[in-house]
């Protein structure tokens, strides 16, 4: 099920203005992705990152222009596309009293996938102990998902996006959270499952020294747009650069 | 007449089981899935209803499926793409609903406060038949069984719609068909409970329940049944001092939720927390 000439992700001149707004909060973006790639997105406060995860996944509504994944146009396809896709929400936490354990949630990851009206099996809770497994949360599953720390929360927000088992991974500053060691763990560890389920990944991230060595394609967004594409050596240049224009921006 | 005062209360009984047990399992919905605001004004448009019914001498059940429907569409999307915060709409929709309602049963026929006006707005325990109970017990079934097919579609919009949503669930219909669930289960109340009171009953059997449990499916199973003992009870301390049966099932409810905030496990916690 892969899309044109081998594309995973295509995005295409793409526009995405939040309803009441004039200003589009992403303009003419053109991004795409090969079947198992890499690639990290960075940018300023504000510069549309998740805004542009959110158009992939199709929760935002494109305005102008064109976004497929798998080779189906998100606009009409949205929920079937989004069923391939594992998504990391930028600081979700969950209430202290919130009545669902880490598996509960985890176990969530397969329900849209499984269809409607079909029970879940062992084989599903399998797989939703094996992701709570591979970010060493396995024997938090009977708690509370409310009661865990902010950084045990992520990881379980990871897990149940990675029990989808899904084609393609969009992770929104999925390290903010964690500590040093952690950071180090889950960037591994997707960095690991990219190359072993060959899932397309867009991880967004503040901390460009995490960013691992794999990667070899780093996209740099500022004021709604895309400013740079490229390797990370000529990327954190232009990053660099964007950031030296908002400071002295900022300076009236 | 003993046999028939029996056979009444009987009737009243199972008739306040069964409404215990709608609003209680469907009141959790109400409470998870952020449908407040449209619940609380949607039993006021089923009241306003109702009692367009009365005056126009039509079937107030009738009457007031369509207002509460017609609250729901009005409210709904507006709702649904919260482009008004929820305090405005129901800011907005309680009083035009009620003064709907008062003004309906000011033009109803009969003189002064009749049987059926009354049971519009404080609930009768006389005036609940024998098709009201079929039509309860319909109903039971019916939500019972929508919510077990359609369980983890359900657990997963209750933990988070835009969520759910980002997984590939359509959740529009889901949501869609809880609302419609409401508004019926809203109209079915109404005879028993009266318009005013209603929306209590949907809201305080499962907070009360969501303050003990923490566990979804316990809760959904639980819930239904608190709903049935409170309203069993309401209806015993009704008939026991001659009041409004709607009136007492709404305390004892009420009682039961103040009761499970000062023993909740959860708020104890929190104290904990708060002096620590
Ligand atoms: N719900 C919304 N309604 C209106 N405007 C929004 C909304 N969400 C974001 N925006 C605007 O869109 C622009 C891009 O926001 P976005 O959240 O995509 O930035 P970001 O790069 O993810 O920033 P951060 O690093 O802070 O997470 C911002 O100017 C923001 O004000
Ligand atoms: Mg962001």
């Amino acid at each position: 099920m892969d899309g044109r000439d081998g594309k995973i992700i295509r995005v295409e001149n793409v526009s995405t203005t939040y309803e009441g707004e004039k200003r589009p909060a992403i303009r003419g973006v053109n991004l795409a992705l090969e079947n198992g790639e890499l690639v990290y997105l960075v940018g300023p406060n504000a510069a549309g990152k998740t805004t542009l995860l959110e158009t992939i996944n199709g929760l935002q509504p494109v305005s102008k222009g064109e976004v497929s994944v798998l080779g189906l146009d998100v606009r009409g396809h949205g929920s079937v596309v989004r069923k391939e896709i594992g998504y990391v929400p930028q600081d979700f936490m969950v209430e202290a009293l919130e009545p669902y354990t880490a598996l509960d949630v985890a176990m969530m990851g397969r329900y849209a996938k499984m269809g409607v009206l079909r029970r879940p099996e062992k084989e599903d809770f399998k797989k939703a102990m094996e992701a709570l497994g591979l970010l060493g949360v396995e024997e938090l599953a009977c708690k509370p998902v409310g009661k865990l720390s902010g950084g045990q929360q992520q990881k379980v927000m990871i897990s149940r996006a990675l029990a989808k088992e899904p084609k393609v991974l969009l992770l929104d500053e999925p390290f903010s959270n964690l500590d040093p060691s952690s950071r180090q763990e889950v960037s591994a560890l997707v960095c690991r499952l990219n190359e072993e389920r060959k899932m397309a990944t867009i991880v967004v991230t503040h901390d460009i020294r995490q960013i691992p060595e794999r990667c070899r394609r780093i996209v740099v967004m500022n004021g709604g747009r895309i400013v740079a594409d490229e390797s990370p050596e000529k990327a954190l240049a232009a990053l660099e650069s964007c950031q030296n224009i908002g400071a002295e921006e900022a300076v009236p | 007449m003993i046999w028939l005062e029996l056979a009444i209360i009987r009737r009243a009984m199972i008739g306040c089981a069964l409404t215990g047990f709608l609003t209680g399992l469907i009141g959790v919905f109400v409470v998870r899935m952020r449908l407040t605001s449209i619940g609380y004004s949607m039993s006021h448009g089923a009241f306003a209803g109702a009692a367009l019914g009365v005056a126009v001498s039509a079937n107030p059940l009738s009457t007031s499926i369509l207002f509460s429907a017609v609250t729901a569409l009005l409210i709904g999307p507006v709702a649904d793409k919260a482009r008004l915060s929820q305090d405005t709409i129901t800011s907005i929709a309680f009083p035009l609903n009620m003064a709907l309602a008062f003004i309906f049963l000011a033009l109803s026929p009969q003189i002064g406060l009749s049987s059926e006006v009354a049971s519009v707005l404080w609930g009768s325990v006389i005036s609940i038949s024998n098709s009201d109970i079929l039509y309860l017990a319909i109903l039971c079934i019916t939500a019972s069984i929508l919510i077990h097919f359609f369980w983890k579609e359900l657990f997963t919009i209750m933990f988070d719609r835009r969520l759910a949503e980002a997984d590939g669930i359509n959740t529009k219909p889901f949501v869609y068909l809880m609302i419609f669930l409401i508004g019926i289960v809203i109209t079915l109340s109404i005879k028993l409970v009266g318009g005013l009171l209603v929306f209590a009953l949907l809201f305080n059997t499962a907070s009360t329940t969501l303050q003990f449990l923490q566990d979804m499916k316990k809760i959904v199973l639980f819930s239904p049944i608190a709903g049935s003992a409170m309203c069993v009870s309401g209806l015993v301390a009704s008939l026991a001092f001659d009041l409004p049966v709607g009136s007492c099932i709404v305390l004892v409810s009420t009682i039961a939720f103040a009761v499970s905030i000062l023993l909740s496990p959860k708020r104890k916690r929190k104290e904990v927390k708060e002096s620590s």
